[in-house]
């Protein structure tokens, strides 16, 4: 069909155009044949048809397919006009040529107001802001967490307004210090000294003087350990156990091949205990001073220059005391744990032999005994003795001391002779020798010691009895307490001083495993017995220059 | 055509680049061995952190690219899809810049107000994929505008018509049109209810009311009441509406903020992060 269609637009003018199609269709949409753009008008909102005649069908309100449910069906009659929303259509005599003919008017323009305040429709009316929002807390966070604790610890000029803002530094802690380190926790400045740097080794050894260095002068460490500093292994905030790896990475970084890091090292490459430590090196005092000596490398022999075979002492019968008969020994009798529990003392002669091993020298007659330890004393005390007995001694014991009856020389009746007193110092002279060389070379001292005739005199060899095998093994006796002592040392048949009883590396993996979990034994890293600084090596920090302004603070 | 959302652009071009941005970084992270424990100072760290900080400036760029409509780098969709996808990606970089390590302290702060405001971008997501079709499912064909134009018409010939109506239901019908209100509050805008409104009090008192009406008075009424079920349905449709555009809005008044408060928070961390290094 054809339609006329003539839209008033104001009181004169109005609008002319002609229409084709099937159906017209009546909206707000621009693709409408018949456009009302109006608000009020929905998208589509109805059609015309022509069924003899125009007819005008609307569909539900909201409604896509107007044609499925028609709510309105109007005949557009001449001179009857129809409203659609605020418009008015109506139908005229069509002119020649054309089916129909519409007028269409808006009737009902839209007010001026609708009655509802447009600023209450939305949440940017209701003054809310998101400009005025994002620079207030962004201020406040920088203002609080950065401006003012920055103020004080860089010494600007606000740097009195943390105290009273009671904001700080604090708040720039990322976490806990190890418990050594809570007391200096609120004053970042002792480790941190100059803002925008690394913390220097120098803050550290403010406390850790008395640290050792890993190796000693000799392998020159400033250049082997160029770059590192106590951070590299020691990271603090890391909370309030340690400040360091557990694990075997540091170490086997470079003990793993430690010739291509350190050419002039003696430690042999390892990188797990149960696979590839080397065997244990033992530490023995010699003449010359302290030797180091790996097992296996052939017999390893203790040179005490002591005798003492374990065997008898562990006797099973046990041994003769002279004060409590046959008493069985046991290794506590004579290694007694020291007060850290973790090692003994040493033996001492006094306080484990001597009860057995007495040092009379004339039973017979008294219990006195030589001092241990100095021999030229010892013959003295001896002359002494007899030169007394010669001199005052009472019939019996001068009998059994010198073999021949007699008495003192000043117990006789009358002044004694100059031949006299000759031959009493000669006979007190003569016994003392004799029983010193018993005494040193026979009886007493020979029972342990080796001894050496010089002149008139004995020299008694120094005597190196070893109490540290391994000094720089942590190993603490008292966290194996659970062991026997023959477990690891097997001393029950040495009959030689010189016999090693120390364990090797075999006996220590009976019970540790490496780095690995493993069934059965005891997770064993580095770090269980062996220490980074070493306390014999005097640590030489090579410090860097200090450099820009400290922080407030810093010492 | 069919409708492709900013989630599928490029069909899961940015998905894909997060995943195997956040694929990659907790491989890396599981593989990187650190002593004692994990933390922000490793080399990794200063890499995820790096990576976050930058993440967080460019996302931070968006708000200012999606007004440079003049701009040819890339689509705005585009744009948006990556912001969602990289914004989410940033939750499990930055998570593993920190190494768990958390306490109350600045860069905590930061790493909070992180999350705040990348869950407050995924609640915006969520109501960007919801709410436009229950826009269209209230409103139909029609407008805010033209529902307030009806509400007006409707007043116009209601007070017209109630002019002849005894006084109880005129007040009602008076009330109506005098004391209607849409919005107004947060707490309206966002519920899409008013508790007070005037329309529904009259229409709930109307019938009690009218029942004793007769012959024209009666017929009146029953145009009048008609009118009045009509403003009070259009009403509850503009209300849904401004609560549909009002839920759109809600999520970026936390959203925007909150990442400028974030922008601080991350310049307070890293400047004293690296005072006391």
């Amino acid at each position: 069909m054809k339609i006329l269609l003539t839209t008033k637009a104001g009181p004169r003018g109005q609008l002319r155009k002609t229409v084709t199609g099937e159906w017209l269709r009546v909206g707000r949409n621009a693709a409408c044949e018949i456009h009302l753009p109006d608000p009020r008008v929905t998208l589509d909102h109805g059609m015309i048809v022509n069924r003899d005649g125009l007819v005008y069908l609307e569909g539900e309100s909201g409604s896509q397919n107007i044609t499925r449910k028609t709510v309105r069906s109007v005949r557009l009659k001449v001179g009857e006009p129809i409203e659609v929303g605020p418009y008015r259509i109506e139908a005229q005599a069509p002119p020649a040529g054309f089916d129909g003919a519409l007028v269409i008017e808006l009737a009902h323009p839209l007010p001026q107001a609708t009655g509802f305040r447009s600023r209450d429709l939305t949440l940017a009316s209701l003054g809310l802001t998101k400009r005025w929002a994002a620079w207030l807390l962004g201020l406040a966070v920088l203002v609080a967490f950065l401006v003012i604790p920055a103020g004080r610890v860089l010494d600007l000029p606000w740097r009195d307004t943390a105290q009273v803002a009671g904001t700080g530094d604090r708040f720039w802690n990322p976490g806990a210090l190890i418990l050594a380190h809570q007391p200096i926790q609120a004053r970042c400045a002792s480790c941190h000294e100059v803002a925008f740097e690394h913390v220097k080794d120098r803050a550290c050894l403010e406390c850790h003087s008395a640290i050792g260095h890993h190796v000693g002068a000799g392998m020159k460490p400033a250049s082997l350990f160029e770059g590192a500093r106590c951070a590299t292994c020691h990271r603090d905030h890391k909370g309030v156990k340690a400040t360091h790896r557990d694990d075997d990475k540091l170490c086997i970084d470079c003990h793993r091949d430690l010739p291509s890091r350190a050419k002039d090292a003696r430690a042999a490459n390892t990188s797990d205990f149960a696979t590839s430590h080397p065997p244990f090196r033992l530490s023995l005092p010699t003449a010359t001073g302290l030797k180091r000596v790996r097992q296996g490398d052939g017999p390893i022999v203790e040179m005490s220059n002591l005798t003492f075979p374990h065997s008898v002492h562990l006797d099973a019968r046990g041994v003769r005391s002279p004060l409590q008969g046959r008493m069985k020994l046991e290794c506590r009798s004579c290694h007694q744990p020291d007060a850290s529990r973790r090692a003994f003392e040493p033996v001492s002669m006094r306080k484990h032999c001597q009860e057995c091993h007495a040092l009379q020298f004339e039973p017979a007659v008294t219990t006195r005994e030589v001092p241990h330890g100095k021999p030229a004393e010892a013959v003295t005390v001896i002359e002494e003795f007899y030169a007394n007995l010669a001199l005052k001694g009472v019939p019996d014991s001068f009998q059994k001391a010198f073999g021949v009856p007699g008495e003192g020389l000043l117990r006789r009746v009358g002044e004694p002779s100059a031949a006299d007193r000759q031959n009493a110092l000669a006979l007190a002279g003569r016994k003392a020798k004799q029983v010193s060389t018993e005494l040193f070379e026979v009886r007493v001292c020979k029972t342990c010691h080796s001894i050496e005739r010089a002149g008139d005199d004995w020299k008694v060899a120094p005597v190196r009895a070893n109490n540290t095998w391994m000094p720089h093994a942590r190993f603490d006796h008292k966290s194996h307490q659970q062991a026997k002592c023959a477990n690891c040392h097997a001393v029950a048949q040495s009959k030689e001083a010189s016999d090693v009883a120390m364990p090797t590396i075999k006996a220590c993996r009976e019970c540790h495993g490496g780095s690995r979990p493993a069934e059965g034994k005891v997770t064993s890293n580095c770090m269980q017995c062996h220490g980074f600084h070493d306390p014999a090596h005097a640590w030489d920090p090579n410090f860097k220059p200090r450099a820009g302004a400290k922080v407030a603070g810093a010492p | 055509m069919k409708h492709y959302s900013i989630l599928e652009y490029a069909r899961f071009r940015w998905f894909k680049v997060a995943i195997a941005t956040c694929v990659l970084s907790a491989a890396v992270y599981l593989w990187h061995d650190v002593a004692p424990k994990p933390y922000g100072g490793s080399w990794l760290g200063y890499t995820l952190g790096s990576i976050g900080a930058a993440l967080i400036l460019w996302l931070l760029y968006y708000g200012v690219r999606k007004r440079r409509y003049r701009s040819t780098s890339g689509t705005v969709q585009g744009w948006l899809s990556a912001h969602v996808y990289l914004g989410a990606a940033l939750v499990v970089i930055v998570t593993l810049h920190t190494g768990f390590e958390l306490g109350w302290n600045v860069h905590t702060l930061a790493y909070v107000l992180m999350l705040v405001v990348v869950f407050s971008g995924m609640w915006g997501v969520f109501v960007y994929l919801r709410v436009p079709r229950a826009m269209t499912q209230n409103l139909g064909d029609e407008t805010l505008e033209a529902l307030l134009l009806r509400i007006a018409d409707v007043d116009r010939e209601m007070r017209e018509k109630a002019l002849s109506l005894p006084d109880r239901l005129f007040v009602l019908v008076d009330r109506s049109v005098s004391g209607g209100r849409l919005g107004g509050s947060l707490l309206r805008l966002v519920s899409g209810r008013d508790p007070a409104c005037p329309t529904a009090a009259a229409v709930h008192a109307w019938p009690s009311i009218a029942k004793s009406l007769k012959g024209e008075a009666s017929r009146l009424d029953k145009e009048v009441y008609g009118l009045l079920l009509q403003k009070h349905q259009l009403l509850e449709r503009a209300r849904r509406d401004l609560r549909h555009k009002a839920v759109l809005d809600l999520w970026l008044y936390f959203h925007v903020p909150l990442a400028f408060m974030l922008l601080a928070a991350l310049v307070a961390h890293v400047v004293s992060v690296f005072i006391y290094w």
